[in-house]
């Protein structure tokens, strides 16, 4: 479908704008955007609602002029404050893509050691890297108009997410815990089996994902709406589980920073856990 | 194999009525305010067009396909079968839609449901009609019927208060209320330079016309209250103290609603369906209510 | 009512002719728990043996067969400014209920009432409903079970036989005609005077056996004047707001209804989910305004209903006592317990 063609799509009558897309990454894996990619079935239908200006997993053109920026990954570099600035100004839209860029992700946890210097001799050797001494999400640096939550993202709702964006429908995200979806899908609930789970306290829309293949949650989505962490933390101890194996669940992903800052408060742990020197 | 289950015979007609819908079209749009549009909504089948009837407080479901449906209450005259008019205030998701609706768009009605306002009974009394913001939607039907049968009703006032007067409903329609005898009393709480009128609550505009007034009268008042539940909850108390029963106030309550038909429990109050046993209540049963005020 | 008694092995039998040519869903045991407890499930069964009929109980009640948690209402097929909506009842075929548990009928008898017996009755429930044969059977009382309190712990009406398990044999009671045709194809003999002697001596036992209860006495009342009680707030400070405890009900209906459109703009979906009362937004509307934001208010209107509401309407609670909520709620809140706070008892 070329574009003059898109240009006159309607849908109960009333024209549709065909927002034009761009993809960038921070620091990430990009398995995020590789979600797209991944959804052959309605990939083309998704090409037809939007216009990808920019989008390295999968094509080689660039340009600067789009509507929405999808930006994936958190920001740990001098550089990346900059690039991040520039798509802000660009974008009309700009979407916090995926959970290192909601919350820091997995890239965030550097940030509960001690030493940065410790951290980066661990992990680079002595290569020479250029990497700030903390992981950030989009919010520290810019606003962010949208938040897909996620590691990864899940493809079912990006794709519902867009529709709804090009449609002109508001966004809104499930305010309940994955244990709803978890009970959808009839699973044994984890803590019957004996392992630890952040489902109660979790943002669902997930299809509860990995407690589906009994893993217990890790709260990549970050906190539900009006999640009551202090009593999971109550459950948690009941079912005989560590203060630690909270902590490091509530520290994963960067979503429950503020519980887990109080959890480690609560410990007597310092704000940054591992010494990290030796 | 089927099983012979209890409970009373369904037939398939009783079964067809649970997603029936309608489908309707948008005749007009009128901005009323920067927030609220009057839409003049009409069933395109004329046969199906002739069935449809509702009485004054009752609502719909409107849908539009894949963006959401809604419950809304009837602003228009009950005796037109032609059309059905409803005052929407942009708010959520289907609201924000139909907001770019323009005249054609094709839209999907369910119901009417609900109880109404009981204008029959009223008959032979004096009404009073109290609004507070968007509560002058669902009172414009019971108006209507008022202006209708104006003869069969004594002393009629309608009293609202908005905001601010850029909110004013229905600004078209005041002379002609008055036209038909029916006092208008209105009330800003927060005036521009140009307004002349009262300031202040609605209860202020409430109170003279209750003040020094003999038995007699105030024993042949209905009330009819619309609006956010502190401002029906005061006004009821005050109705209340000025000695008119409390079975003869009415209200009605929003809520949330997903089905319109006692199934989805979306809309409870307490654990009463504010879609089956309302919206329309009398103040006897919102004083019931454990979480109506 | 007619009783036939029939040996151990013609149930078999009966499940043999049952599953010929339906789908039979029964008590399956599908795992251990951490403590190496039984796990339960209701799935559909094709062999006899993997029925697990002396099951306790189940983590989820037999809810998905009839009230789906995810259900489509409608969809639409989009043609420029017009579109079409088409409805599915999904009248599929019948479901044979091989084992459930008195509470269970009582959960469908008590759904009836409202899914099927007012203004408008729902098609996507009663075409499952009116297209199910359900044979019931006793059951040992477990801890949590408080079924005698809400008065299921028998069940008159609403399934098409019964069976309880007097020793080496099986007291059947037949509620319908199709029930009736169908054990004329099994071996079995009419009850004789120990049969029934036997059969009330396990009742009889049973009674004895229940610990858990609910004192329901003047409850409507009770539940009205404690309204502002600071319990609810004690019990709403535990609450996780996570749904399970609706989730789990074999009586919870509640639900929410979503309409999406496809991505390809040509159709449009309305999906009903099954939702709680627990959630955040369950009475939010639009503009943000929340009827019940704070979580006790949410958990207390949950009692209101089961207890108060649904009282009102139809003189019995929305509870069947089968104490699925408080195992499943992992911050331990259970009915006998709100309850008897509510009224002042140390529990």
């Amino acid at each position: 479908m070329d574009a003059s063609q898109a240009q006159n799509r309607t849908y109960l009558g009333m024209p549709l704008a065909r927002p034009r897309v761009a993809f960038f990454e921070l620091s990430s894996c990009e398995g995020c955007q590789l979600q797209i990619v991944n959804n052959e079935a309605n990939l083309l239908d998704f090409l037809s609602l939007v216009t990808v200006v920019n989008f390295r997993e999968a094509m080689t053109e660039k340009s600067d002029a789009y509507d929405i920026a999808f930006v994936e990954g958190s920001v740990t570099r001098a550089d990346e404050i900059e690039r991040l600035a520039v798509i802000r100004k660009n974008a009309k839209v700009l979407v916090a893509f995926g959970s290192c860029a909601c919350f820091g992700g997995v890239t965030q946890l550097k940030n509960r050691f001690k030493d940065p210097a410790w951290v980066k001799k661990q992990v680079y050797g002595d290569r020479s890297i250029q990497t700030n001494d903390t992981a950030r999400p989009l919010e520290d640096f810019v606003s962010v108009d949208l938040r897909i939550y996620g590691c990864p993202v899940k493809k079912e709702e990006v794709e519902k997410i867009v529709t709804h964006v090009v449609l002109g429908r508001s966004i809104v995200q499930p305010k309940y815990p994955v244990c709803m979806e978890c009970k959808e899908n009839e699973n044994t609930c984890l803590f019957d089996l004996g392992e630890p789970c952040l489902g109660p306290v979790t943002r669902g829309g997930c299809d509860s994902w990995c407690p589906n293949s009994r893993f217990g949650c890790w709260g990549c989505r970050g906190p539900a709406e009006d999640a009551n962490v202090g009593q999971l933390q109550v459950i948690m101890k009941q079912y005989g589980f560590t203060e630690e194996t909270l902590l490091d669940r509530l520290e994963c992903f960067g979503g429950f920073a503020k519980d887990a800052e109080q959890l480690r408060t609560n410990m007597k742990l310092s704000p940054r856990r591992h010494e990290g020197t030796k | 194999m089927t099983a012979p289950h209890h409970g009373r015979q369904l037939r398939k007609n009783d079964l067809a009525k649970f997603e029936h819908t309608y489908k309707a079209e948008i005749a007009s749009v009128s901005q009323l305010t920067a927030m609220e549009r009057l839409y003049r909504i009409q069933i395109i089948d004329p046969e199906e067009r002739r069935l449809f009837s509702f009485k004054p407080g009752q609502f719909v479901m409107l849908e539009l396909p894949g963006i959401g449906e809604a419950p809304f209450g009837i602003s228009s005259s009950p005796s037109s079968r032609d059309d059905i008019e409803l005052c929407i205030r942009t708010a959520g998701n289907l609201t924000a839609w139909l907001a770019r609706a323009t005249r054609g768009m094709r839209v999907g009605i369910r119901g009417p449901f609900g109880t109404s306002f009981p204008m029959e009974t009223m008959h032979g009394q004096n009404i009073l009609l109290i609004a507070g913001g968007l509560g002058l939607a669902p009172l414009r039907s019971p108006i209507a019927y008022v202006q209708e049968h104006r003869n069969r009703f004594h002393q009629v006032e309608i009293l609202y208060g908005t905001r601010d007067p850029s909110q004013l409903l229905f600004t078209f329609q005041y002379d002609l209320w008055r036209r038909d005898e029916i006092g208008l009393g209105i009330i800003v709480d927060k005036p521009d330079p140009a307004w002349k009128g009262p300031v202040g609550l609605i209860t202020r505009l409430l109170e003279p016309i209750i003040a020094g007034k003999d038995e007699a009268f105030i024993q042949n008042t209905s009330a009819i209250v619309c609006g956010p539940p502190i401002m029906f909850k005061s006004v009821c108390a005050m109705l209340n103290e000025a000695g008119i029963p409390m079975q003869k106030m009415f209200v009605s309550l929003e809520r949330r609603m997903h089905c319109g038909m006692g199934k989805c429990c979306r809309c409870n109050v307490g654990s009463t369906y504010t879609c089956l046993s309302g919206p329309v209540f009398d103040f006897w049963s919102v004083m019931n209510l454990k979480e109506a005020i | 009512m007619i009783f036939k008694v029939c040996e151990q092995e013609e149930l078999r039998r009966l499940f043999d002719i049952l599953a010929a040519d339906n789908t039979v869903v029964g008590p399956v045991q599908t795992g251990l728990d951490r403590n190496g407890s039984a796990l339960n499930a209701f799935k559909p069964v094709a062999d006899y043996t993997n029925l697990n009929l002396g099951y306790t109980t189940t983590k989820l009640s037999a809810k998905s067969y009839f009230l789906p948690f995810r259900e489509s209402l409608a969809s639409f097929q989009i043609d420029g400014n017009d579109w079409q909506k088409t409805v599915d009842y999904h009248c599929d075929r019948p479901i044979v209920f091989f084992g459930l548990h008195a509470c269970d009928i009582n959960a469908l008898n008590k759904l009836d009432k409202v899914l099927m017996g007012n203004t408008y009755p729902m098609p996507y429930y009663a075409a499952k409903r009116k297209n199910m044969f359900i044979i019931g059977i006793d059951c040992q009382p477990q801890p949590f079970c408080f079924c005698r309190s809400m008065g299921s712990d028998t069940v008159l009406h609403g399934f098409d036989l019964f069976i309880t398990d007097i020793g080496n044999r099986y007291f059947i009671e037949i509620q319908s005609a199709t029930a009736y045709n169908i054990l004329a194809r099994i071996k079995t003999r009419p009850p004789e005077e120990v049969d029934h002697l036997q059969y009330m001596a396990i009742a009889a036992h049973k009674n004895k056996q229940f610990t858990s209860r609910v004192d329901t006495t003047d409850l409507t009342k009770i539940l009205d004047m404690e309204f502002q009680s600071p319990v609810w707030k004690q019990w709403g400070d535990k609450c996780l707001g996570c749904g399970t405890c609706a989730n789990v009900c074999p009586t919870c209906y509640c639900y929410g209804v979503e309409e999406t459109v496809d991505i390809g703009l040509r159709s449009a979906q309305k999906v009903k989910t099954l939702y709680s009362c627990n959630i955040v937004d369950f009475a939010e509307v639009a503009g943000g305004h929340n009827f019940r934001s704070e979580r006790h208010t949410r958990l207390k209107y949950r009692y209101y209903h089961k207890h108060r509401g649904f009282v009102e309407a139809y003189e019995e609670s929305l509870c069947v006592g089968c104490g699925r909520c408080g195992e499943a709620c992992l911050a331990g809140i259970t009915v006998p317990e709100v309850i008897a706070s509510v009224r002042g008892e140390e529990s």
